[in-house]
């Protein structure tokens, strides 16, 4: 089961003579929880972007579960069971925060455009919905319009729907900013449990987090991947010493 | 919910009983209102709940025309379908044409949507004069409506109840649509669509899939306005009927299902009741689509739900007289700015201009408005819309102080 589901070979993205991923490697296993650090404007996000679909690659392959899937729209990348949370968020402000997982769950039950049937009486999605709001600690606030919410909540409710379509990996970008420390370590809590099983993928700035929730780490700086290895060999690494935690422990 | 089942259920009965109520003309006139109440509604999945803004609806609407006024001279007359079923074939020709149109339209979005949208609309309006088999060049396409299933639809009570039974079933299944996944998916398009497609949704298709259903809407609002016409003329590919349609329905309400209809209703029933008095109706329609746009985005059914929110709030004792100041309010402005607009257009009009030309000494004639001449030279004729707009003023002033304190008054004991 360990063996890559996800594998990046020779990734480069240029925005005209901007280059801002410079040949990327990666591997992700099957089961593991795999953080991505670096400093600000290393390409955390932007390899996200490319990964997920967002963007297309300038040259360099992605390969998720025997698909090559450089370039393909984001639906196509996430019907096969890759799904990501956003940066900024991405939430729909206007529908209630049961609307906004409901919309979520509806394609992996098959109900992405029926309109010959009410929604409101498929049990399934109705208890799959209620059941990631409990996860995430939103059943309180289920009708409470989603964009009214606090940031924390958002974010809580970005996992949610991040996790509806029950994927193979899990792409999640900074997903506990601008929690308090409370939430952040239910947070942290709540990945362990939902990502057993499967792939992750972790971008986050809270060094605790990601030091005390990953199989492995990998050191983006510059558009290109300095080190990888578990935590331990991370933290000995002189490299990433230098590059990037040199510069938080001399700041 | 119990009691909005009630007033839908009273508002069907009203609805059913108008033949008994009404003359002849004014039972055309809730024809036509319904029509456009359907039209606005079909509009309003588009524009309100999918958020694409539409400004090339007539064509829908038109191409629904067209389709069926073909269907009921088709076979040498005999029609196509019976005639109850015929807006079925205009139901058809949007859907259709709808699909092509929208899978153009919703390549893009926002203002890119909206601009081709346009362009369709204006490529089908330019091309209609000229294909004189298909839309019948300026005199039209006239046809009959054949009598079936025992009725003989001679009379305007039949076609107002076959009209009824259209819309009613049309915007009952345009709001049962509202409940399935993907009506609940336009609302996520209208929100987010970006976040749809990491969700796995077919974004294109999906807004590909709500236009086509409102233009199959529109076409049988479209063919309904066949039915009861027995003509169609390529009139209906005009950008006005495209214009009014986004008005009725931002004047209506985007945010309430019913707000549309209600604003299509209610300005198709103003056009038809004021266009013999004044000829200045386009003006009016334009400066109540600006006051709705700047003082109530959210339209007139907006206001409805204003009202019941600060029921809640301060009492029905106290919202009251309020609302009855602010009717007074609104009576007096618009009687003041209705008679300023009337005596400006009565003075700038060609014919009074020549008139007033012929006058010995160049002297201004008196005007004629409502039944009494008034000197436009006379300050006394200016007094009535200064007084009129000046009380008007006031008791929206006022209106606004009690408001203010009653809401004042209301958050300090809560």
């Amino acid at each position: 089961m360990n063996d890559p589901i996800l594998s990046i070979r020779g990734l480069r993205k240029s925005f005209g003579p901007t280059e801002i991923m410079r040949g990327v490697d990666l591997d992700l296993l099957g089961t593991e929880r795999h953080a991505l650090i670096g400093p600000n404007g290393a390409g955390k996000s932007t390899l996200f972007h490319l990964i997920s679909g967002h963007l297309a690659p300038s040259a360099g392959t992605v390969r998720f579960d025997g698909h090559s899937i450089g370039g393909r729209t984001p639906q196509a990348i996430n019907r096969l069971g890759l799904a990501r949370s956003f940066q900024i968020t991405n939430i729909f402000p206007k529908l209630t925060v049961f609307e906004n997982i409901r919309l979520a769950v509806m394609r992996p039950h098959g109900l992405a455009y029926a309109f010959w049937k009410f929604i409101d009486s498929d049990r399934r999605v109705r208890e799959e919905t209620c059941r990631l709001l409990e996860l995430v600690r939103l059943t309180s606030r289920a009708g409470a319009i989603a964009g009214e919410m606090a940031y924390s909540e958002q974010r809580s409710l970005e996992i949610a729907m991040t996790l509806a379509s029950d994927p193979k990996v899990i792409l999640l970008d900074e997903p506990m900013a601008g929690m308090s420390n409370e939430e952040t370590h239910y947070t942290a809590e709540l990945i362990l449990e939902v990502t057993k099983g499967r792939a992750l993928m972790l971008v986050e700035h809270d060094m605790d987090v990601v030091f005390s929730l990953s199989d492995r780490i990998s050191v983006l700086v510059y558009g290109q991947v300095i080190a990888t290895g578990t935590p331990d060999e991370i933290r000995a690494n002189a490299s990433v010493k230098e590059a990037y935690l040199g510069e938080e422990v001399a700041a | 919910m119990k009691t909005a089942l009630l007033l839908v259920l009273a508002g069907v009965a009203a609805l059913a009983a108008l033949p008994f109520l009404l003359s002849q003309g004014l039972l055309n006139a809730a024809i036509q209102m319904l029509i456009a109440a359907l039209f606005a509604s079909a509009y309003n999945l588009l524009c309100g709940q999918a958020g694409m803004l539409s400004f090339g609806h007539a064509a829908y609407f038109g191409v629904g025309a067209f389709g069926t006024v073909h269907a009921m001279n088709a076979i040498g007359g005999a029609g196509l379908l019976p005639t109850p079923l015929m807006p079925l074939a205009g139901a058809a020709c949007g859907l259709v044409f709808g699909g092509i149109a929208g899978w153009f339209a919703t390549k893009r979005t926002g203002t890119y949507f909206a601009m081709i949208t346009l362009a369709i609309a204006e490529l089908v309006h330019s091309l209609a004069p000229h294909l004189k088999g298909l839309f019948g060049g300026e005199a039209g396409v006239s046809t009959m409506r054949m009598p079936a299933w025992g009725l003989d639809f001679g009379s305007t009570t039949q076609v107002y109840y076959l009209t009824l039974c259209w819309v009613l079933l049309s915007v009952g299944l345009l709001y049962l649509f509202t409940r399935t996944p993907m009506g609940r998916l336009a609302y996520g398009l209208r929100e987010n669509s970006h976040r749809l497609r990491f969700l796995g949704y077919n974004v294109h298709g999906l807004g590909m899939g709500v236009f086509a259903i409102s233009a199959m809407f529109s076409g049988i609002a479209g063919g309904l306005q066949v039915v009861s016409n027995e003509s169609a003329n390529y009139v209906v590919f005009d950008p006005a009927l495209s214009a009014a349609v986004v008005l009725n329905t931002y004047i209506g309400g985007v945010k309430v299902f019913l707000g549309p209809a209600f604003g299509a209703a209610l300005m198709t029933f103003f056009g038809y009741a004021v266009s013999d008095l004044t000829q200045s109706w386009l003006l009016y329609q334009g400066i109540l689509f600006v006051l709705v746009m700047m003082f109530m985005p959210s339209g007139l059914a907006g206001l409805i739900g204003m009202a019941g929110q600060l029921r809640q709030r301060i009492g029905i004792a106290r919202l009251m007289p309020l609302l009855l100041l602010s009717i007074a309010a609104a009576v007096l402005l618009s009687m003041g700015g209705a008679f300023a607009v009337e005596m400006l257009q009565r003075i700038f009009s060609q014919d009074y201009r020549a008139m007033a030309k012929l006058a010995a000494g160049g002297a201004w004639p008196p005007v004629t408005l409502l039944a009494r001449a008034w000197s436009p030279t006379a300050v006394a004729t200016w007094a009535v819309p200064v007084a009129l707009i000046g009380a008007g003023a006031l008791l929206a002033w006022i209106g606004q102080r009690q408001l203010k304190q009653a809401t004042e008054r209301a958050g300090g004991a809560a």
